[in-house]
């Protein structure tokens, strides 16, 4: 019996295919979305536990998740199976890649810092002569950043500042600043750097994800059927017009493999796995472009001062306490002169702990120093902005496949100089700051993660207004092939040093309406 | 529910014989308890036994436990939390690399301590071990990267190993509870997903 041909085919669930789904729906399109993992119930699939009823003491089964550093005995199951899904790199350039495949996707872990990318960003080669730009400026994604915002309930302080742009923020109620906060504000005010608070999604009932705030509204439609355990290996192609007409997926349990009929295909399945089923599938890569400029956050880089009225706990009230955050302050301004490129956001956290290891000391020696120092820490750390570079890439390694028979990716991403003069920048900075304050430091270094580990990666598919030089176009949709979307963060020029979910959703809407639109008048 | 109520009743399998001795055991046998039946908690019942270091590895080991992480204020150090043992499972369960590491790292404290005063680690005094231990200890600014050094990296891997196992032990939280704190280290445990059907 013939099946169903469904209008659009968005695989992956996580906040970008949400999106789309919602926003197609919504507009009459009739979708079919699937996910490769199954539908979790996050009520009744967590409970809280001591560590020492695991049975690794929450210390974890030693080596199940070597490229998630984010992992422990609590939340390991959240997280892809390296075994089951892997993945392969050089051993000398490490790549975490961080994965999640339960309906939802990352959306439902998701740290919720919400910030929009600028025009430092969208036009880096335009102002900084560092990389390329992005056929899009801010202006073109402000409306959707706005519906976005509203969706999301971002709360955020208006700062009027075009390399951090405003949104249609809730009011937030960040409370007085303690007396630390408002020292270390008035040090990098000093220095011309802007001081701002944390912009953040507050979604509903606790959560923020696809499957509260997208899904729901989609099947209300009766418009969206979801299908879980549905692995797709290939997209299919009409051998006559070179259109996508579909796609072979496997059943996670039984690996039976089917075949789906679709008029359109959005890939919303993370920025890489999106590239590497593309490339399972042949499709997308005239441009040789497909897989290039991979880039993410550089994370890791930590100073920590210790404040002296705040030790031996006698701080008094008000003294320790919140957080300030300075969007990225270098490289701004014309004729600034670092040995680097782009810069980095920084947030300085007061009233943590110290670590053991910033003591040379055991027993109660130690314990008496961290009690010590316990609440009296300023902790600063950074989100650092990698550049894009043609050879970081991605590539399939036919000798190494999945549990479902499909060949993996192959990660070659490599820091430079730049990435490394950055992390020693902000180290220093923070150290001087935190100094000028008149604290005493504790720890340094400008140490940082390998690429992957911020779980921002994006780049893939970049997007342009280039055929020849890049996967997308300025629509999300494929140079090559045109009635093929992509909507995840593969289609990122740069990836500034913000959060890169708010972007990625609003880039979703605006393909997501754009698509409405061809198909409405039959273009697509 | 409905599946069972439409499920088709056999009364021929079912003999009047039968279905009156159930009736009868079912008057006769205790009331089920209301919660679960295997309640017993592992730790609280059985010792663990070391398996993977030597006997002299883990003496070595047992000395380091003591003195890195003594009793303090109130809780268990990590020899009342079992430490030794529960590091001999799970380094026994790692990788070759960690497991290298920490054989190595306690044969080095042995044969430092034989050089410097004639015996096993395991036997040094507080003042005697302290000269064998401090050598070893390096600041670690970044806790994801350990020194290079090998003495150094056993050192620190260990003493980090060791806090968290005591911290996060069953004695660690009964002690807390004891004194009135609040016990810590209790999060959301991820349950296994719908796993892969093995066949």
């Amino acid at each position: 019996m013939p099946k169903q041909e469904f209008d659009v085919l968005i695989v992956g669930s996580g906040h970008s295919g949400g999106m789309a789904a919602q926003v197609l729906t919504q507009k009459g399109i009739s979708c079919l979305m699937l996910d490769a993992g199954p539908e979790v119930n996050l009520a009744t699939n967590r409970v809280s536990k001591n560590p020492w009823e695991l049975p690794y003491r929450g210390m974890n089964k030693p080596g199940r998740l070597p490229h998630v550093v984010q992992a422990n005995e609590f939340n390991a199951n959240q997280w892809v199976d390296e075994k089951e899904i892997p993945y392969t790199h050089d051993p000398a350039s490490p790549y975490n890649w961080v994965r999640v495949r339960m309906l939802g996707g990352r959306s439902l872990f998701w740290g919720r810092q919400s910030f929009r990318m600028s025009d430092w960003e969208f036009k880096s080669l335009d102002k900084e002569g560092v990389g390329d730009n992005w056929p899009i400026s801010h202006a073109d994604l402000d409306p959707f950043y706005s519906k976005v915002e509203g969706i999301f309930r971002v709360s955020g302080r208006k700062e009027g500042k075009a390399h951090f742009p405003d949104g249609n923020f809730l009011d937030a109620d960040y409370g007085p600043d303690s007396t630390t906060v408002k020292k270390i504000t008035e040090i990098a005010q000093g220095r011309g750097y802007l001081v701002s608070k944390i912009r953040a999604s507050n979604g509903r009932n606790g959560q923020a994800s696809s499957v509260n705030l997208l899904l729901p509204e989609a099947m209300a439609t009766g418009k969206l059927q979801i299908v879980p355990n549905a692995i797709v290996r290939e997209l299919t192609v009409d051998k006559n017009t070179g259109k996508v007409n579909g796609a072979n997926f496997l059943d996670r349990h039984s690996k039976q493999e089917l075949h789906v009929k679709a008029r359109v295909v959005v890939l919303a399945a993370g920025s890489l796995e999106s590239v590497r089923l593309l490339m399972n599938s042949g499709l997308a890569n005239s441009s040789g472009m497909l897989g290039r400029y991979i880039i993410d956050q550089l994370y890791g880089v930590q100073v920590v001062a210790s404040v002296p009225e705040a030790r031996g706990g006698s701080a008094a009230e008000g003294l320790m306490g919140g957080t300030a955050l300075l969007p990225r302050f270098r490289n701004l301004q014309k004729g600034e002169k670092n040995n680097f490129s782009k810069g980095y956001g920084m947030m300085i956290a007061s009233g943590g702990a110290a670590q053991p290891g910033f003591f040379a000391d055991y027993g109660e020696s130690l314990q008496k120093k961290l009690d010590f120092h316990s609440g009296a820490c300023m902790t600063a750390s950074i989100y650092g902005e990698r550049l894009p570079r043609f050879e970081n890439h991605v590539r399939i390694n036919k000798l190494v496949k999945d549990a479902w028979g499909i060949p993996v990716l192959h990660a070659e991403v490599k820091d430079s100089a730049n990435e490394h003069n950055m992390a020693k920048d902000a180290a220093d900075t923070a150290e001087d700051m935190l100094k000028a304050a008149g604290w005493d430091i504790l720890s340094k270094t400008d140490k940082f993660h390998p690429p992957g580990y911020s779980i921002h990666e994006v780049g893939g598919a970049r997007m342009g207004d280039d055929p020849k030089k890049s996967v997308l176009n300025k629509w999300n949709q494929s140079h090559d092939v045109k009635n093929l979307f992509q909507v995840d963060g593969g289609c990122f020029v740069t990836c500034g040093w913000q959060n890169t979910t708010l972007t990625m959703m609003a880039l979703a809407m605006r393909s997501a309406e754009y698509l409405a639109e061809q198909m409405k008048t039959g273009v697509i | 529910m409905q599946a069972i109520a439409a499920a088709p009743a056999v009364p021929a399998l079912v003999t009047p014989a039968l279905v009156t001795q159930q009736n009868m055991q079912a008057q006769t046998a205790p009331a089920r308890p209301a919660g679960p039946l295997a309640s017993g908690k592992r730790d609280a019942v059985g010792e663990p036994v070391a398996r993977f270091f030597s006997a002299t590895q883990l003496a070595a080991l047992h000395r380091l436990c003591e003195l890195l992480m003594p009793p303090m204020g109130g809780n268990p150090g990590a020899i009342e939390a079992g430490v030794p043992e529960f590091l001999d499972f799970h380094v026994g369960q790692s990788p070759a690399d960690r497991q290298q590491m920490y054989r190595s790292g306690l044969e080095l404290l042995n044969s430092r301590s034989a050089a410097k005063f004639g015996k096993a680690f395991a036997a040094l005094d507080a003042t005697q071990a302290d000269a064998i231990i401090r050598p070893l200890l390096v600041l670690v600014p970044w806790q994801f990267e350990l020194p290079k050094e090998p003495g150094a990296r056993f050192m620190a891997a260990a003493h980090d190993d060791i806090r968290v196992a005591t911290r996060n032990s069953r004695e660690w939280t009964q002690a807390a509870i004891a004194a009135g704190r609040r016990p810590v280290g209790a999060q959301l445990y991820f349950f296994p997903v719908d796993p892969v059907y093995k066949g």
